[in-house]
């Protein structure tokens, strides 16, 4: 190319019909820019992809050192004593500080000493004093363009377990499911894959080999069997209705 | 036959001026993808060129892949339950609470949705006789009631109490001013001599109970009553016909014939949500064969004179003239004087005298606030007459009538201040030192006053020049009560604390007459202690009355009057009235604003930016003169004008408005603030600047002048223009069978009885063009649909503000909406019909929004999926998919998508800096107001830069209604889901249902053979239908296949031969 710019000298040619000298090294840059772009683009969805991003695992410090293990587990508190309003109405309700001092008024609110109150329930305590909200981490959260109803859920027979794992075993609450749309998308076209009876929604154990039509099937089968059968009972929609937009998007 | 009127109609429908000239500008408009899209703008800090935009997307594109903006982390949220819930407190669970409005002295009766303690929404109270158009079910509230809530949200209210004692203005606490003012009214104590009290109107009975206090304790105060938009006229006008201050209420349901002389029932009155509801039954009832006719004299083209059947438009020196011979007509006893009347006038006069008359006392006469007070005597006097008191007139007591007009009380309150005989004034809300009567200089006078003290919602105008400010708690903070128009009283309850810690009218009352109750609701349980639940179990009743919003049966018991012969004097006083004006002088008439009514809106951009019913400007005002005058000055559409009466002065730009009387300029009040807020100052033009107090409303012998100045004003009749490209191309392949097009339809009401199918006629040829073969096949149990009844729509905006407040629609300013980018889902387009220059001509009103076609235009060419179809009907728009490229709106035969050109709503509606472009905000940087913010409706996305929206048929509200009922286990059924828009309409014009529910009211709706498809033709199956309009002239409208355009016409052969109404 700079061959070219000295083989034509003649006075009155503009200069810029001819590429300047730096253009000799644009060659070398753009290898390395392309080369650099093919690595770039499976690393950045690689990343994208990553249970991190998806935030699967997400287990942040609450303010009150509160295992569900314990309570839920060892103890067999329903989920609906706290989470009362799971039935009812889009969100299922984080208990208001008076839940919590429903027992904890009388129980272990004081340190060992027995005198001075107990440390890991203080936020729990000054709110209960004060009026004040104990603030507490939000694990699960959907984009803010997605709207999910609990009482849609729940009443038509997918259970606590099925997107938020055996919180009855977790001592600190962590993420289970992506929460993706793909992964939301699975479950509205195929629904029977996680039906379960109304009254196994709370039960974190529950197997469809327990129930009649499942007896003495493999636990895949013995689901498909129990969801087909409350598919029709519960009038979940067609699967055009459940991957309609609107469904989820407004 | 113009191209224009070919498309539009075939009868010359339009919707501007400039339409109808068929100048390039429209033409262009027309032919343009994105009229108003001008990339090049964008770029021109630098020159516009092609390579420098090459330059800045690969640089852009360049910097988005390096910094991954894609990819941040989610933000932390937090969950804040409560301490202690409150019973039956669920979280995300919406709850309504009955309130009222008090607006001008009556009470709005509102239900007021509040999220998670806050309120984002207002609908009328069902409950409530003022609003209910479906008793229980449906309540609807204006435009001005639902656009209080971002009122209350309005990051410019005053927040501080202010010290303006000396030179510097200090900020003070509620604590510090009442420890002050306690030492100050101490000292008067026992005599209140030169204290003075100037109030906005109010029928509030703790208020008028904390008046009597207030003189009780300060025997010598003077208190004044004033509001710049009053209707003294008809409280003066009544005491002349019974001796007495009378209010009418009127029952527009019983009404066969109705004649108004300048009297805007649908539009302005204080009960027109009522009104309007009923005047929509006997609309309605057309398709059962009954249909009222309504007539209007009036002298400035209003809502009511849209709908009415026969419009006479005047100069207001013939109003009186007209009532006389009206009175004389159905012979009102002691009526003297016959003046000529013209040919116009005689046949309006003889034809509503002869429909008054068969009716049978289903006739009523009403007049406006801006007649004479004689006017008004005498049409009591007719009512009598006709027999239609007790039937459709019930008259009752005017409440707190014992005081002199407004007009008189604030001259009366300036001469006092003047004469320096008031030391000490107290100002409750109003804005007077802005809109009090310009000859009385009342800010002037207002300086003169050693200690004043303001109680506002803003520090405008009047705090600035007053002593002390008290910010004023907004009506959704705070307890108070309130008397509707039928004189039922109902409670005002707070849906919030004070946002910026305000106190209500009764609580500074209650301060300075030094009264032991201080607490707003105290002293509200107090006055219905001893006036409204005397006997009883008050807790129980009170807690009824604040549930249902009213007291029941509280509404003011009918009283028997007899109107005096003639109306207790003669009307008018002849001559002088109602001589023509002479060559060259003009009529000025001041008209409340559809946009702030009389400048207290205006810093609220919800209303700024709904476009005037008529006018269809947004952001401003103007002086609207007929389109004959305009050509004999040769005035243009936003020509500046300088009017000159009672030697004041003033400028403004001019609208040409069709329909408006010749001789008569009418002026919107309420513009051109000086300390409204970031929204709303240095506005329009203040019309103020004009108005005299002797004669507020009508001033004689203006001059006009043109400046040779222009004006921007923001005209948004032209703005999404359905075009006739399609339309033309489609003609010349299929032929001229039938012509296609017609976006509005309409017959008379004889030729509908005929053959219920006439106002197709002409039509029935347009074949359907398919062009695809429908993509979808709806099977689902649910398939919605919505009518929208043309001939009950009013234009009034109440279904626009219902739907900007429910779905979180941005406002984006008058310089962006100058650049066709409104953002309104809903708009109402105007259509003006047939000839420009004449002042009878015909409007209709025609809302439009996404139609929802089964065969979607949009869909087809979405590229990325982003629009879609849903089983159920719906023609979905998927924010998270949209990526920008606005084929669907190009591709919209109905022009009803709008596109986020910004993150609107954390842009300023106001331009400052005049830079458009550069130091963008961005809604996910928390650039949206912290308090704005609290007004957006969490069920619904708020969208961001980029993506298109459009409406949804409230898709939140069918999710709601469809979980909450399958819940329950069972399914929605017909008025389980009622859109923002069909709340809100006050005259039922939308219906909103399943199409596969036979019983649904929807289905009988579009089964009517008045509905028609707009565009149908364009093979779009708009689930969207619309019902024709029907007109009900006098004479049936004989030879109107012959003639259209002709058949409003008034027929001069009355009588005998007119067509039975009602």
């Amino acid at each position: 190319m700079s061959e070219a710019a000295e083989a034509t000298p003649s006075p009155g040619t503009s200069d810029r019909f001819v590429f300047p000298r730096w253009a000799n090294y644009a060659l070398p840059v753009i290898v390395v820019v392309v080369m650099g772009g093919l690595l770039y683009v499976p690393v950045a969805i690689g990343l994208g992809l990553s249970p991190k991003a998806l935030a699967v695992g997400y287990a942040p410090t609450q303010p009150v050192p509160y295992s569900h293990a314990m309570h839920a587990g060892q103890l067999g508190i329903d989920c609906r004593y706290c989470h009362s309003t799971v039935e009812k109405t889009p969100f299922a309700a984080i208990p208001a500080s008076q839940v919590c001092m429903n027992c904890h008024s009388v129980i272990r609110n004081k340190d060992a000493d027995g005198k001075s109150p107990n440390p890991r329930l203080k936020p729990l305590l000054d709110s209960f004093a004060t009026g004040k909200p104990v603030e507490w981490v939000k694990i699960h959260d959907l984009p803010d363009f997605a709207y999910f109803n609990h009482s849609a859920h729940v009443n038509h027979g997918v259970g606590c377990v099925s997107c938020h794992g055996r919180i009855d075993q977790m001592d600190v609450v962590q993420q289970v499911a992506p929460l993706s749309m793909s992964w939301c998308l699975d479950c509205h076209r195929e629904p029977e894959k996680n039906l379960r009876p109304k009254s196994q929604i709370t039960n974190m154990a529950w197997s469809p080999t327990d129930e009649p039509e499942g007896k003495g099937l493999s636990r895949e089968e013995a689901q498909r069997a129990v969801g087909t059968k409350l598919k029709s009972e519960y009038g979940i929609h067609d699967q055009a209705y459940m991957t309609s937009c609107y469904t989820c998007h407004r | 036959m113009s191209q224009v009127e070919h498309h539009q109609s075939g009868v010359g429908y339009w919707r501007d001026l400039e339409q109808l000239a068929e100048t390039p500008a429209v033409e262009e408009m027309m032919a343009h993808e994105f009229p108003g899209y001008t990339p090049g703008s964008m770029l021109s800090a630098g020159g516009a060129s092609r390579r420098r935009f090459l330059k800045l997307m690969g640089a852009s594109m360049a910097m988005a892949g390096l910094t991954l903006t894609g990819c941040r982390r989610w933000p932390k949220e937090h969950l804040a339950p409560y301490s202690t819930n409150p019973a039956g407190r669920m979280p995300g669970v919406p709850e309504q609470y009955a309130t009222a409005w008090e607006f001008g002295g009556v009470a709005q009766p509102l239900l007021v949705t509040s999220y998670d303690g806050r309120p984002i929404k207002i609908e009328g109270n069902p409950s409530h006789p003022g609003s209910w158009t479906v008793k229980g079910k449906l309540g609807s509230a204006d435009a001005f009631a639902q656009a209080t809530v971002l009122e209350m949200y309005d990051p410019d209210r005053s927040r501080e109490f202010l010290d303006r004692s000396t030179d510097k203005v200090k900020v003070w606490h509620w604590e510090g001013f009442s420890e002050k003012a306690g030492e100050h009214f101490g000292k008067m104590k026992g005599s209140g001599a030169g204290f003075a009290i100037l109030s906005e109107a109010t029928t509030s009975p703790s208020v008028l109970d904390m008046k009597k206090r207030l003189l009780a304790a300060f025997p010598q105060a003077k208190w004044y009553e004033y509001e710049p938009l009053s209707r003294d006229a008809e409280m003066e006008g009544s005491k002349r016909a019974f001796g007495k201050p009378v209010r009418s209420v009127l029952h527009l349901d019983k009404a066969s014939a109705v004649v108004l002389f300048d009297a805007d029932l649908l539009g302005t009155h204080p009960a027109h949500v009522r009104y309007a509801g009923d005047w929509a039954e006997r609309r309605r009832s057309a398709d059962h064969g009954e249909m009222n006719r309504v007539y209007i004299a009036e002298t400035c083209f209003s809502i009511t004179g849209t709908v009415a059947d026969v419009r006479l438009p005047v100069h207001p020196g013939r109003i009186d003239a007209l009532v006389r011979a009206l009175a004389k007509r159905v012979g009102v006893a002691g009526v003297s004087g016959d003046e000529k009347l013209s040919k116009d006038e005689e046949a309006f006069v003889d034809a509503a005298a002869s429909d008054l008359k068969g009716a049978g006392g289903a006739g009523v006469v009403s007049v406006g606030p801006a007649a004479s007070v004689e006017a008004v005597a005498l049409s009591h006097a007719i009512n009598q007459q006709l027999g239609a008191v007790g039937k459709c007139v019930t008259l009752i007591d005017e409440p707190a009538g014992d005081r002199s007009s407004h007009f008189a009380a604030i001259a009366e309150l300036v001469k006092q201040m003047t004469a320096g005989k008031v030391d000490t004034l107290l100002i409750l809300g109003g804005n007077p030192a802005y809109d009090a009567p310009a000859d009385l200089d009342f800010a002037n006078a207002l300086k003169s006053v050693k200690a004043s003290i303001r109680l506002g919602l803003y520090d405008d105008e009047t705090s600035k020049l007053c002593k002390w400010h008290i910010p004023r708690a907004h009506y959704l903070e705070s307890w108070g009560d309130a008397r509707a128009w039928d004189g039922s009283v109902g409670i005002v309850q707070p849906l919030i604390l004070p946002l910026f810690g305000g106190k209500s009218v009764i609580e500074v009352l209650a301060m300075i007459a030094g009264d032991k109750v201080t607490a707003g609701d105290q002293i509200v349980r107090r006055t219905w202690k001893e006036q409204f639940i005397k006997g009883g179990d008050f807790e129980r009743t009170w807690r009824r009355v604040l549930e249902a919003g009213v007291l029941e049966n509280s509404a003011s018991a009918p009283i028997q009057a007899t109107a005096k012969a003639g109306g207790g004097g003669e009307a008018g006083n002849g001559a002088a009235a109602t001589s023509e004006p002479s060559k060259g002088a003009f009529y000025l008439k001041f008209e409340p604003d559809s946009h702030v009514h009389d400048g207290r809106f205006a810093n609220n951009a919800w209303l700024q930016e709904t476009p005037d019913s008529l006018t269809k400007v947004v952001w401003d005002n103007a002086a609207m003169i007929s389109v004959k005058d305009a050509q004999d000055l040769e005035i243009k559409t936003g020509d500046v004008l300088k009017l000159a009466a009672n030697g004041r002065w003033m400028e403004i730009a001019a609208y040409v408005m069709p329909g408006q009387p010749i001789g008569v300029i009418g002026l919107p009040l309420g513009y051109g603030r000086t300390s409204a807020g970031s929204i709303g100052e240095k506005l329009g033009f203040n019309t103020y600047n004009l108005r005299a107090s002797t004669t507020p409303y009508v001033i004689a012998g203006a001059q006009v002048a043109k400046t040779g100045d222009t004006y921007t004003l923001c005209l948004t009749a032209l703005h999404h223009l359905i075009d006739k490209v399609g339309m033309d191309g489609r003609q010349e392949r299929i032929g001229g069978k039938g012509e296609s097009g017609r976006l509005v339809r309409e017959a008379t009401f004889a030729e509908f009885k005929k053959d219920s199918k006439s106002p197709h006629k002409g039509f029935e040829g347009a074949a359907r063009l398919q062009l695809f073969k429908p993509p979808h096949t709806f099977n689902d149990t649910h398939a919605w649909g919505m009518t929208i009844d043309l001939n009950t729509c009013i234009g009034c905006n109440a279904c626009a503000v219902a739907c900007q407040a429910e779905n979180n629609v941005p406002v984006v300013g008058k310089d962006q909406v100058l650049m066709h980018r409104m953002m309104a889902w809903l708009r109402i387009d105007r259509y003006f019909k047939g000839d420009a220059a004449d002042p009878q001509i015909d409007v209709i009103h025609q809302p439009m929004m996404c139609q929802h076609c089964e065969n979607a235009p949009c869909e087809q060419v979405c590229p990325v999926g982003a629009t879609m179809h849903d089983t159920e009907g719906l023609n979905t728009m998927v924010y998270n998919r949209c990526v920008g490229t606005r084929y669907c709106s190009n591709n919209c035969p109905y022009k009803v998508r709008r596109f986020n050109y910004f993150d609107w709503h954390a842009k300023p509606p106001r331009n400052k800096t005049g830079v458009l472009y550069p130091g963008l905000p961005d809604q996910q940087q928390n650039d949206v107001d912290k308090i704005r913010r609290m007004q957006f409706n969490p069920e619904v996305t708020v969208r961001m830069r980029g993506v298109m929206e459009k409406c949804t048929y409230c898709t939140h509200r069918i999710a709601r209604a469809k979980i909450n009922t399958r819940n329950a286990g069972t399914d929605v059924k017909d008025g389980d889901i009622i859109t923002a828009c069909q709340q809100a309409c006050p005259t039922q014009a939308i219906t909103f249902g399943n199409l596969n529910e036979k019983t649904a009211a929807v289905v009988g709706l579009q089964r009517l053979d008045r509905a028609y498809d707009v565009l149908g033709d364009l093979d779009t199956r708009p689930r969207t239908r619309y019902l024709a309009k029907l007109r009900n002239p006098v004479g049936g409208g004989a030879g109107a296949s012959s003639s259209p355009g002709e058949h409003t016409r008034m027929n001069a052969t009355v009588g005998s031969e007119s067509e039975s109404v009602g």
